[in-house]
């Protein structure tokens, strides 16, 4: 009792020393603390990015030649979760493009080599890479440089690089080079019947289009398409189900205007990841290309009768597509809305927005403001990221190291490029 | 206080109050220095005791007539030495009040100080100083991309330990109403991670998580200083809000008397009454 009474009256006293109880045994020293050495940690350079890669290890496209030292990647499939590749920490990598079981990274450099590839290589669509004479690589599980014939490599730059089933296509300031697989005229020449694309070693240069600079590029399973300067689109390859958009169903050995209420347009974007092409005009309102489907085949551009309001980005995948914010189901008449709160907006971040959408071929990904990625659909090869061999059925978040700037999607593997959060 | 009767007090002392507790001072200490408020103010009011003859209840005899045994008082959330901010009390009855509420998994929100700089043993900064670094380079920036990288990490946590199979359609209807409870009351959960306040070396973050722990706390301002290429210790953790109960519902050091600890029984009461899912909750879904 006679303590409480104690306790009582020292608090009453508004002494707070009774109930700071806690006494070193030996005091610090302050002093101490001025002895010791102040470290610098080093701060990543502005154009550091960092790549990850996930999905399909088989194919080498992720650039990962093995997990451990010494150690063969024969018995794993695939990475099932983000891992930061090697060949972004040597390289400032600009951008990249995920193809059919193939990846192209575009750095920063001053000579010729200023694209790498890895991965499937049957058509010499990463270069031709070659050990012995003759006998080129058929799979390259670290990146190599692929040498495009640049007039002044100096000053020339990479500005996009997109990939089909098995071709490549490069966008820079001097024009597109494409290379690997002609067989329906995709790299915009003319197709030479019994060619061996797998020796081929030729790397198609389109300075300009009908004398028109080339502002973006685009390429589906077989077919490439091009932006022009002043909003035309020009495409060329297979076209089988109308994915060229030319009013037939041939194969188009160069790139030739799309037809169809796409001429009316100025076109800023496309989309296409297989057969189904989406176009965005200057006015943010979404053109539908050609129509894969069995059932329906439209060899001309439709124009998308149901405004939803201004669109920023657009993916289109295999049986669907995406558009920021506004997802388009197969088997849907009118576009429907994904709620926000799947894409982390709620009370804690109510700015957060989707900033960018972007589909690999059963599967698609958003990038918010705020630098996170989402992913959903068909987990092939574990290509979402989530840990998981589960397919996902509503978008969720891959968990990164970094801020993500850009995500590309290609079959079975996905590419992310994020900034370092210092 | 109108009532001058000991007994009807004591009668009414049943439920829960809102506390301010100090930095620096444990929980176990405050609980006492409650229950001993209680006692004396309890003791120093008018008693009217009718039986005259029998010796064995006086009050000389047995002693005062509210003693501190007989005063049950349970804490709801604990706050460690460090921390300073709402504590939530239950007394006598409200006790399981106090324990439904921890087990409900309320959100609470923390300001926490951090400095840059120095790591320090303990984490904070009464410890010993074991590392010094440069934060020079750290711009708000680079604080903000961290901070909400993480809260992004930990909303996808929350969703994975709510303990539903993620191809469920009750995934899909969970993940529609966005912030989630998580079924394990052990693993800290970040809901909300903003820096409110930059000054270097100085920062201040604010946080809205469940189920975390001072060391914890410490333990993020650490990682936070790694992750930003420096070191950083934490020097001070203040609760702001625990579920529905605010900074101007906890009762400061100075006010724990009788009197005041009354009106904040009732004030707490009415909180209750808004908002009966405090205590009784079915919904997975995060109220608040």
């Amino acid at each position: 009792m006679s303590t409480y009474r104690r306790v009582l009256n020292e608090i009453s006293a508004n002494s707070k020393r009774f109930i700071s109880g806690k006494r070193r045994k030996y005091p610090i020293n302050s002093e101490d603390a001025e002895k010791l050495p102040v470290f610098q940690y080093t701060v990543s350079k502005k154009e550091y990015r960092r790549v990850f890669a996930w999905g399909n290890l088989q194919t080498g496209a992720l650039g990962i030649p093995a997990l451990k030292r010494n150690e063969s990647i024969d018995k794993l499939y695939y990475l099932q979760s983000p891992k930061r590749i090697g060949f972004g920490e040597k390289f400032e990598v600009r951008t990249a493009c995920c193809g059919f079981g193939f990846s192209v990274f575009a750095v920063n450099s001053n000579t010729n080599d200023k694209i790498y590839g890895c991965g499937i290589n049957t058509d010499s669509q990463i270069g031709y890479h070659e050990v012995r004479q003759h006998k080129p690589l058929g799979l390259i599980f670290y990146p190599q440089p692929i040498p495009l014939p640049f007039l002044s490599p100096e000053k020339s730059r990479v500005l996009k690089i997109t990939a089909g089933r098995a071709h490549l296509v490069v966008l820079t300031d001097e024009g597109i080079f494409t290379l690997g697989n002609n067989a329906y005229g995709q790299c915009g020449r003319s197709i030479i019947p019994d060619e061996d694309y797998s020796r081929s070693n030729y790397i198609n240069r389109i300075e300009t289009i009908d004398g028109k600079k080339i502002v973006d590029i685009e390429c589906g399973q077989d077919h490439s398409m091009a932006v022009t300067e002043d909003g035309c689109v020009y495409s060329c390859g297979w076209g089988a189900d109308g994915q060229t958009g030319l009013g037939h169903f041939r194969n188009t050995p160069e790139f030739t205007r799309v037809k169809g209420d796409i001429e009316s347009e100025k076109i800023v974007r496309l989309s296409c990841r297989s057969d189904f092409v989406l176009a965005l005009n200057n006015k943010g309102e979404p053109d539908n290309f050609a129509g894969s489907c069995s059932t329906v085949a439209h060899s001309e551009t439709h124009k998308n009768a149901t405004p939803i309001g201004k669109i920023k980005s657009i993916a289109s995948g295999g049986s669907f597509c995406v558009v920021v914010l506004v997802l388009k189901l197969n088997n849907r008449r009118r576009p429907i809305l994904i709620p926000e709160t799947l894409f982390g907006r709620n009370d804690f971040q109510p700015n957060n927005i989707v900033r960018k959408v972007t589909c690999g071929l059963n599967y698609a990904a958003a990038v918010t403001s705020l630098g996170d990625l989402f992913i959903w659909g068909r987990n092939k090869g574990a290509c979402l990221g989530l840990g998981t061999e589960k397919d996902q059925y509503f978008p969720l978040k891959v968990a990164m190291g970094g801020h993500v700037q850009d995500v590309f999607c290609g079959i079975d593997h996905t590419i992310a490029i994020c900034k370092p959060f210092i | 206080m109108l009532v001058r009767d000991a007994e009807t007090i004591w009668n009414t002392l049943k439920g829960i109050i809102c506390v301010y507790k100090p930095a620096e001072s444990s929980v176990r200490r405050l609980r006492t220095i409650i229950i001993n408020k209680i006692c004396t103010g309890l003791n120093e009011m008018e008693l009217t005791v009718s039986v005259r003859d029998n010796f064995a209840d006086h009050p000389l005899v047995v002693g005062p007539r509210y003693q501190e045994k007989d005063l049950v008082v349970s804490w709801s959330n604990y706050l460690g030495w460090h921390s300073s901010g709402i504590l939530i009390f239950g007394l006598r009855r409200g006790t399981s009040t106090a324990k439904y509420i921890r087990e409900n998994l309320p959100t609470r929100a923390y300001r926490i100080k951090g400095t840059l700089g120095q790591a320090t043993e303990t984490g904070f900064s009464d410890g010993k100083v074991v590392e010094r670094s440069t934060w020079k380079h750290v711009q708000p920036r680079n604080m903000d991309r961290l901070l909400s990288s993480m809260q992004a990490a930990h909303q996808k946590k929350m969703f994975e330990m709510c303990g539903v199979d993620m191809q469920s359609q009750l995934a899909y209807e969970l993940a529609l109403r966005g912030p989630i409870r998580p079924a394990n009351s052990k693993l800290p959960i970040i809901y909300g991670l903003k820096c409110v306040e930059f000054e270097p070396p100085h920062f201040m973050i604010e946080i809205q998580c469940v189920n975390e722990y001072e060391t914890y706390l410490a333990s993020l301002i650490h990682e936070i200083g790694l992750k930003l290429h420096s070191t950083a210790h934490c020097t001070g953790i203040k609760c702001i809000r625990h579920s529905y109960f605010t900074l101007d519902d906890a009762l400061l050091m100075k006010h724990w008397d009788l009197q005041n600890i009354i009106t904040n029984l009732e004030q707490c009461n009415r909180v209750l009454n808004e908002n009966d899912h405090l205590v009784r909750q079915e919904s997975v879904a995060l109220r608040r």
